[in-house]
This record gives C-alpha cells, sequence and structure tokens, in this order.
C-alpha cells in the first residue's frame, strides 16, 4: 500500500518543507532527527514482498465447492445466459469511458465479425454447447403477482417476433431441479472415467478397491463405487443432452438469435430494435 | 446500504459469474445509473427492448432488483438492490452452515431454493415429485440390469438414495425452514425499494391520522411512530406462515404430541400442517447472516477463552438467535417504545441452557479451579441489569482494568489438585500458569455450567451479560465493535508490523495525544515513533490534527495532536477489502480468457464423460491447474467476505 511512498518527504510539504537554513519554520516530525528521511531517491520497483495467502481449510474447500455446484447448476438451468464478451479476448482495452465503450465492449456477434478461420462450419462444431443469448422463461411457472405487468408477456414465452404464432406449451409448466447432484473435480473426471477402459484398467481399478479393503475402510469402498456410479449417471446424462440438442436443432428455436437473424423471417422485429437489432 | 465503485463493479460481476451476461449487464446499468425505466435502459444499453424484458425477468425472479409502478402513468421503474447480489457471494457458505447444522436433506431443498429464486411452493412440490418419481424409475431400471446382467452392475444396487426422499419430508423440511426464519415468504411489497415503502406510508400516515400536519416537536415524535408502525406492519408479511405455523404449535411440540417419545425421531413428519401451496418463498439473507454471526462469535470465544466454553456459548447464542431476526436494528422501524416483540433483547435461563446443552459437552473441561477464597464473587456473580454505556468502547476499556487485574490473580494459582491440564483443553488466560482441576464428582452439571457462563461473562470482550439472578443476555453491538477492531488490528499489524500497532491501540485508548507525550507512553525512542506514525498516515491509520496556539498558526506555535478514527480507518478497510474481492474475480475472469481453448473443449458434448480418452495429457494438466487456481480464488473471496461480513453486517 504504500510501497516506495516516503521517500518523497512529502509530509505537510506544502508549507515550506524543509526550509533552507535555520530560519524555516521547524516543522514536527522532522525538526532535529532528519535521519529517518530517506534521502536518495526511491527504488522505481522496490523489492516487494508479496505475501502468499494459507491454502484452504477443510471447512473453506467445502463452502467453495458448493458455491461451484451452485453455479453449475444454474448454469444447467433454463435462467442462464452465456457469457458472449468478445471484444476483451481481442484484446480490446479494459478500461472504459463512458456508457458507449462499455457497450461496445460487449460482444455482436454478426457477419462482420465473424472470425474467417474458425467460421466455416466442422463436424466438431455439432458438439460445442449452443450458447444462449436470452434466457428460456417459457419453460418454468413463474409467480407472476410478483412482476410488473409489462414483463408478463415475456414470462409466458409471448416475448418476440413469433409471439402471435407461437407454439404453446401443453399442461402445466414444472420447475426442473437440476441434474448436476455432484461436483466434479478434474481429477474424478479423469480418473473416475477408467471404468470403461479395457481389461487393464479394471484390472487396476480392482486393486484400488482391494487396496482400500485392505485397509479396512468400508467408507473407501463406497466411495469408489459411490464414484463408478456417479460416472455411469453422468454419462448417460451427456448422452441425454445431445440428444436433446438434435432435437432443439430440428424444431423451430425461436430463441436461437442467430438463426432468426440469418433467415430473415421475423421482419416485424426490426422496427422495434431501432438499429440496435444487431446485438446478439 | 450505500454502493461505492468497487461494490458497484463487484454485484455485476457476480451475477455475471452465476446468472450470466445478460442480467449483469442490466444490473450494472441499474447499479450505475440508479433507477430506470424500460426505455430508459434501452437508451443506456443499447439492448433491444425484448432482450431487457427476458433480463429484468431474471433479475426479478432472483431477487435483485426492487421495481415500482407508477399508479398514474403505469410506468415502472427498475432500482438494483445490491444486497442480494452481494450475497451471491455467500452461498457457499450459508450452504455448508446449513448442512453442518440442520443436515444434508435441509441443504439440499434451500440449495434448490437459491437456485430457483422465489418459488410458489406447489410449484417447488412438482419439481421433488418429479425427481422423486426418476429416482424410482431409476431405480427400478437398475434392478432389471441387475436381472439381466448378474455381477456386472452390481454396485449400482446400492443405490444413491435421494436427501429429500418423500414430499411429506419436503414439507417437513419446509416447516422448519419457515419457522427458523430462514425461509421467509413473498408479499406484494418485497419487490419496493425501502424509500418508496417509506415515503409511501408517511403520506398515508399523513392523510388519515394527521390531515392538518405535523406541529411541534411531540408531534413529530407521534408522527414518526406512526410511521415506524405502518412500516413494522409492513415487515411483518414477510412472516405470515412462521406466525401461522407458531400458532398450531412447535415443530419439537408437535413431535412431542404425535409420538410422545424422543425429540430426534424423524419418522412422522405426517404432524406438520401442509403449508399453503399458493404462498411464494424465498430465502431471508438476514436470518442467514444472524447465524453465520453466531458461528463467528463462537469461533471468536474458542479463540479467546477456550474450545470447551465455545461449545455452551454456542448453545447460548442458538437459543437467544431463535428471536433474532436480523442483526441489526431499522433506524426507522425500529424506534420508541412499541417494537416488535421479535426485536426485544431476550434472555435465557441458566435452565434453558443445560436443557438444550448437548450431552456430548463436557462441562467440567476447560474452567480452572481456584479456591474460593482467591475470587471476588461479588464482582464475579455480580447482576449487571442493564447494557454497557452508549459508548460501549470506552466504557469496556475502562471496566477492564480491573478485571484483567482479577484474572491474572486466577491464573497464577495452581488448584487444589495440582494436576497440569490436558494440553487440547485451552488455557484460560494464555498465561501458562492455569491447572484444571480433576473432575469433582460433587458438583452437578448446572454449577460447572454456570462457572462457564460466568467465565464468559467475566471476560473483557462481555461474550454475555449477567442481566438477572440466572439470566443471562448478549449484547451484540460491543462484542461486533470488539471483532470489528480485531480484524482491523490484524490488518494494522500486517502492514505496519507490532509497533504501528501498539502505538494505533495506545491511541485508540487515549483519545487525542500530542506528538511530544506519544514516545513516553509507548515507551519507544523518539524518531522510531515518528517514523511509525508518518508510515501509518500513509497508510491511512492514523491521522494529525493541528491546533494553533496564536492567529500566526506557525507550525511552532501550533499542537499537533495524532488520533486514531477506528470508523473511518474500517470502512476504508471495508472499502479496500471490495476492491481486493473484484481483483480476485477480475483475475478469475483473465485466467479463464487464457485457458479458453481448454476449457471450451471440456464443455464439448462428445468430451463430457469420456475426458480421458479424447483429451491430451497437456490439456488435462492445464484443465486441473485452472481448476485449482479458481478455486484458490474463489476460497480467498470467501476469506475476504468473511471479513467484509465482520465489518458491515454482523
Amino acid at each position: 500500500m504504500s510501497r516506495g511512498g516516503r521517500g518523497g518527504g512529502g509530509f505537510r510539504g506544502g508549507r515550506g518543507g524543509r526550509g533552507a537554513g535555520g530560519g524555516g519554520p521547524v516543522i514536527p516530525g522532522m525538526d532535529e532527527n532528519y535521519e529517518f528521511i530517506e534521502k536518495k531517491p526511491s527504488e522505481l520497483y522496490p523489492a516487494y514482498n508479496v505475501p502468499s495467502a494459507a491454502p484452504l481449510t477443510k471447512k473453506e474447500e467445502k463452502c467453495v465447492s458448493y458455491f461451484l455446484l451452485f453455479r453449475e447448476q444454474v448454469h444447467d438451468g433454463p435462467l442462464y445466459t452465456h457469457t458472449r464478451t468478445l471484444s476483451l479476448d481481442n484484446g480490446a482495452p479494459v478500461r472504459t469511458y463512458g456508457q458507449e465503450q462499455i457497450n461496445k465492449r460487449y460482444g455482436v456477434k454478426n457477419k462482420a465479425t465473424v472470425d474467417p478461420f474458425l467460421a466455416m462450419p466442422t463436424y466438431s462444431q455439432r458438439f460445442t454447447k449452443q450458447e444462449r443469448a436470452l434466457p428460456d422463461l417459457a419453460s418454468r411457472p413463474f409467480a407472476k403477482e410478483f412482476f410488473p405487468v409489462e414483463l408478463h408477456p415475456t414470462l409466458d414465452g409471448d416475448d418476440g417476433p413469433m409471439a402471435g404464432k407461437k407454439r404453446r406449451l401443453n399442461g402445466k409448466k414444472t420447475l426442473a431441479l437440476s441434474n448436476i447432484t455432484e461436483l466434479r473435480t478434474a481429477e474424478d473426471i479423469f480418473m473416475g472415467g477408467a471404468g470403461t477402459e479395457g481389461d487393464a484398467d479394471s484390472a487396476t481399478r480392482a486393486q484400488a478397491l482391494l487396496d482400500k479393503l485392505a485397509e479396512g475402510e468400508d467408507g473407501g469402498v463406497e466411495d469408489l463405487l459411490a464414484e463408478d456410479e456417479d460416472w455411469v449417471q453422468n454419462n448417460e446424462d451427456g448422452e441425454g443432452e445431445q440428444e436433446d440438442e438434435y432435437d432443439d436443432e430440428s424444431d423451430n428455436d425461436d430463441y436461437n438469435a442467430e438463426q432468426y437473424f440469418d433467415d430473415g423471417e421475423g421482419d416485424d422485429d426490426y422496427d422495434e430494435g431501432g438499429g440496435g437489432g444487431d446485438e446478439y | 446500504m450505500n454502493v461505492t465503485k468497487s461494490l458497484a463493479e463487484l454485484c455485476p460481476l457476480l451475477i455475471d459469474e452465476i446468472y450470466g451476461e445478460l442480467p449483469s449487464r442490466i444490473y450494472s446499468t441499474l447499479i450505475t445509473r440508479g433507477r430506470s425505466t424500460l426505455s430508459q435502459l434501452r437508451h443506456y444499453t443499447a439492448l433491444t427492448e425484448r432482450q431487457l424484458r427476458h433480463g429484468l425477468a431474471v433479475l426479478i425472479q432472483q431477487n435483485l432488483l426492487y421495481f415500482h409502478t407508477d399508479s398514474d402513468t403505469r410506468t415502472t421503474t427498475y432500482e438494483a438492490n445490491s444486497r442480494p447480489a452481494y450475497n451471491l457471494v455467500r452461498t457457499g457458505k450459508i450452504l455448508e452452515m446449513i448442512e453442518t447444522s440442520y443436515g444434508p436433506a435441509v441443504k439440499d431443498v434451500m440449495q434448490s431454493l437459491f437456485i430457483l429464486g422465489q418459488t410458489r411452493i406447489e410449484d417447488l412440490k412438482a419439481a421433488y415429485k418429479v425427481r422423486i418419481r426418476q429416482q424410482d424409475e431409476v431405480a427400478g431400471a437398475t434392478e432389471d440390469d441387475i436381472m439381466f446382467d448378474g455381477a456386472e452392475v452390481a454396485p449400482a444396487a446400492n443405490k444413491p438414495t435421494l436427501p429429500v426422499p418423500s414430499i411429506a419430508k419436503l414439507n417437513n423440511i419446509l416447516c422448519r425452514l419457515v419457522e427458523t426464519g430462514l425461509v421467509e415468504v413473498v408479499h406484494v411489497q418485497t419487490f419496493a425499494s425501502p424509500e418508496d415503502i417509506f415515503s409511501d406510508v408517511s403520506d398515508r400516515v399523513m392523510r388519515n391520522k394527521f390531515p392538518g400536519g405535523v406541529k411541534g416537536a411531540k408531534g413529530k415524535l407521534e408522527f414518526d411512530e406512526a410511521v415506524a408502525m405502518e412500516l413494522r406492519k409492513i415487515r411483518r408479511e414477510s412472516t405470515t406462515l412462521k406466525r401461522k405455523l407458531e400458532e398450531s404449535g412447535s415443530a419439537a411440540k408437535r413431535r412431542k404430541l404425535l409420538n410422545g417419545a424422543g425429540v430426534n425421531s424423524e419418522h412422522e413428519p405426517e404432524g406438520d400442517p401442509v403449508l399453503d401451496p399458493r404462498q411464494v418463498i424465498r430465502v431471508n439473507y438476514d436470518k442467514c447472516v444472524v447465524e453465520l454471526r453466531n458461528r463467528r462469535l463462537v469461533d471468536f470465544a474458542a479463540d479467546r477463552i477456550g474450545t470447551h466454553i465455545s461449545y455452551v456459548y454456542g448453545t447460548v447464542l442458538k437459543l437467544l438467535s431463535k428471536h433474532i431476526p436480523r442483526c441489526h436494528d431499522d433506524p426507522l422501524m425500529d424506534v420508541g417504545e412499541m417494537r416488535d416483540e421479535d426485536t426485544r433483547p431476550r434472555v435465557v435461563t441458566t435452565n434453558e441452557i443445560l436443557n438444550s446443552l448437548p450431552t456430548a459437552v463436557d462441562v467440567s473441561q476447560g474452567v480452572a479451579k481456584v479456591s474460593k477464597n482467591r475470587i471476588d464473587i461479588y464482582s464475579a456473580t455480580a447482576v449487571r441489569p442493564n447494557p454497557p454505556a452508549t459508548d460501549p468502547v470506552s466504557a469496556i476499556l475502562n471496566g477492564n482494568n480491573e478485571e484483567d487485574g482479577g484474572s491474572d490473580d486466577d491464573s497464577d494459582y495452581e488448584g487444589p489438585n495440582g494436576h497440569p491440564a490436558a494440553d487440547d483443553s485451552a488455557a484460560v488466560d494464555g498465561d501458562g500458569g492455569v491447572r484444571f482441576a480433576e473432575t469433582t464428582h460433587k458438583e452437578n452439571r448446572v454449577d460447572m455450567l454456570r462457572q462457564h457462563l460466568y467465565l464468559l461473562a467475566e471476560s473483557e470482550l462481555n461474550f454475555i451479560r449477567h442481566c438477572g439472578e440466572e439470566q443471562w443476555t448478549v449484547d451484540f453491538k460491543p462484542l461486533i465493535q470488539h471483532l470489528k477492531e480485531a480484524e482491523l488490528d490484524v490488518v494494522i499489524e500486517h502492514t505496519v508490523g507490532r509497533q504501528g500497532l501498539r502505538l494505533v491501540r495506545i491511541l485508540r485508548k487515549r483519545g487525542k495525544l500530542e506528538e511530544k507525550s506519544l514516545p513516553t507512553i509507548a515507551l519507544m525512542k523518539k524518531p522510531d515513533v515518528q517514523t511509525k506514525m508518518l508510515e501509518m498516515q500513509t497508510a491511512g491509520f492514523v491521522d494529525v490534527q493541528e491546533v494553533p496556539r496564536d492567529p500566526s498558526r506557525t507550525a511552532n506555535r501550533t499542537i499537533f495532536l495524532w488520533y486514531t478514527a477506528t470508523d473511518r480507518c474500517i470502512s476504508q478497510l471495508l472499502e479496500r477489502t471490495y476492491t481486493t474481492m473484484l481483483r480476485c474475480l477480475q483475475r478469475l475472469h483473465a485466467e479463464r480468457r487464457k485457458e479458453k481453448d481448454v476449457l471450451l473443449l471440456t464443455k464439448r458434448t462428445d468430451v463430457k464423460g469420456r475426458e480421458q480418452e479424447v483429451m491430451a495429457e497437456g490439456y488435462y494438466q492445464r484443465f486441473a491447474a485452472h481448476l485449482e487456481a479458481e478455486k484458490k480464488l474463489l476460497g480467498q473471496v470467501m476469506r475476504l467476505d468473511e471479513l467484509v461480513a465482520v465489518l458491515r453486517d454482523y
């Protein structure tokens, strides 16, 4: 905080500072004891002892992992919108002056900003997760009496270019609880997947189980087993998601902004957008 | 809560971390621009109205905004609510706290509420119903698999049980949460900002009760009280469910009535009344903070006195905080004599503490034995019916001296049995001379407990107050002030060293001190003192006041008084903490950009679940390192949040 700040000797320097000769005003804190003030100019970058934080305690680790799990679950849910900030990645200045620059910072995905090297559709792009620019409000119920009236159509999912011919969701909407029940660390992801590998891997896994047994830790065995199951579940989830995605592509998803602008179906939105229509 | 620049940057970053870019962008505009209408927002953000409406809906769903619809013009203005936005960072901590004190099932429900935002009870139940049904199907399916594949899938037979196995259990948990106040009811006024409510209410009171205007000091007082009463009425709306439950008897009572036997049996959730399914509920952060404060204070007591005594203290706090809905009184509402019954200071009796103290806690441990004649019984057991003076710091510091002397005596004395204490039971005064007695069977649990309570009351920090015969209470305000000062002291010591801390403490105790007298009091060399004081002035911990002795204002005819403004130091520290948290999160974003390709790859659906086959070793290393860094950064943010909690919320 105060590094290098002392060399200047600017302590109430506004009133004469170090007066030349003995006649100057005696400044308390400086009177007969000049020695403590460094007279040399200070180094430009003085050696700085960077403190390092203590490792996390068990409790703190638990807090962090609960926070991360909460984050994952929200990201999994319908209200999350993906981060699309692009200009920062291209080395645009971080500091902004004024609202206009702030607005510019947020990514605009249109034909002008497409990266020509990556824009070519490739097979592997099928597997990247679709970014969602708008929350999917239609899929879940809301307590509408607590929202301002002007948002009510939005909550019903009737807000958009297709509002009139909107597909109606049949039946009652239900809240969905997240399927993610456990936070997987990098180790879980990589080591936990060993179960599907060839015989060699399952052998090592069995060995690990045996080792645990030998140690007489029942809990350990259960953990390993649970991990296994978790993996199976997650794998299933993954497949499920994949299928979902294909479904999404086939049906007329009007929240997919790119598609919407490309095929130009919803021309009626442009007048509403008033020039800002290219955003997202 | 006044919002400073760092906080205004921190909150959108947190929202971005959790809810994504669109809400964060709108929120950031709202918090910097103040309340705005939809068209104003469109002008500021250059987003389309459709995007704005979606973003606002998400923000309101997660309780991050206030809004107000004008009854004449039908326009709605939105306003950022910074408290819940900041509280997002506390989510992990609250969940951890709930798991340790209420169990994993309650944590699961709480987590769902965090994720869903405000939720209608019937919707929540339906969601859980779906999950339970799915689980049943999965269980059925795996059973089939076992039939076909035999031993191959045998591990799956050990099926993971849901934390909330049935709807009845869910109802039971919700009842408990509502009863403790951790969950509150959303009502019509929840999303009105406090200023709106206040102006609304004072207008109404003015119209109805004071049509002729408020006259005189007495009239003003009456008017204030009338307004406060109306405001309290609105605030109590959020506890309607809780009060309804209380009318039908508390959970423990119901359970007792049902099976007569143990309080701990969890098998009779049917006894709980079914909550009104139309009600909308959400997490009550105020109450969560109260519980977090309890934990923090218990840690503090364990630090200062000892672990055993902290168990007792935890029980006292738990009993007291049943009736504490929030940490700070509202200056507008909690005025006058007619306060809410929940906000009045509560007392607990020794017997209540004894009854709810877990039997596992051995009260015979942790207190030194001293012979009767060495204890000043009158001062130790003195009843202090009134809370300490309005200037708590000086009052406690003055009272300090005598008590210090007394406890020193105690610790020098060797107990009658003279056995050295076990290492883990903490020393009473840290002087090393404390000897614990072996358990004497003559003394029963109550007496031992009373000893603990006296010790807590006698401590220089006044953890509890003996406010009547066998009655105890906690004065949170002075205690939290001590906690704040302790945190500040840590920072001062890290910044300017022990000597600097000593000088600050001297100034805190003595008030303003002239430059010349400081070295004598501090027993330090004059140049040393001057260097330190300058260093600390640059850091902002102390400041100097100039008092000229004559109109010419020359320096040698001027008195220079050093002083430390603790409140200012605390607010400065708070501001710095926000900034540090902000930097941590920004660093996290930078890390993410650095490892962008790896993160994109792990998110791909064909990679998920098959990482080991698909990803190269180098990628794995980078991914693991990134997760580690993320954990460290977030851990640091949570530590800083603890500091913010002490300085601002407790």
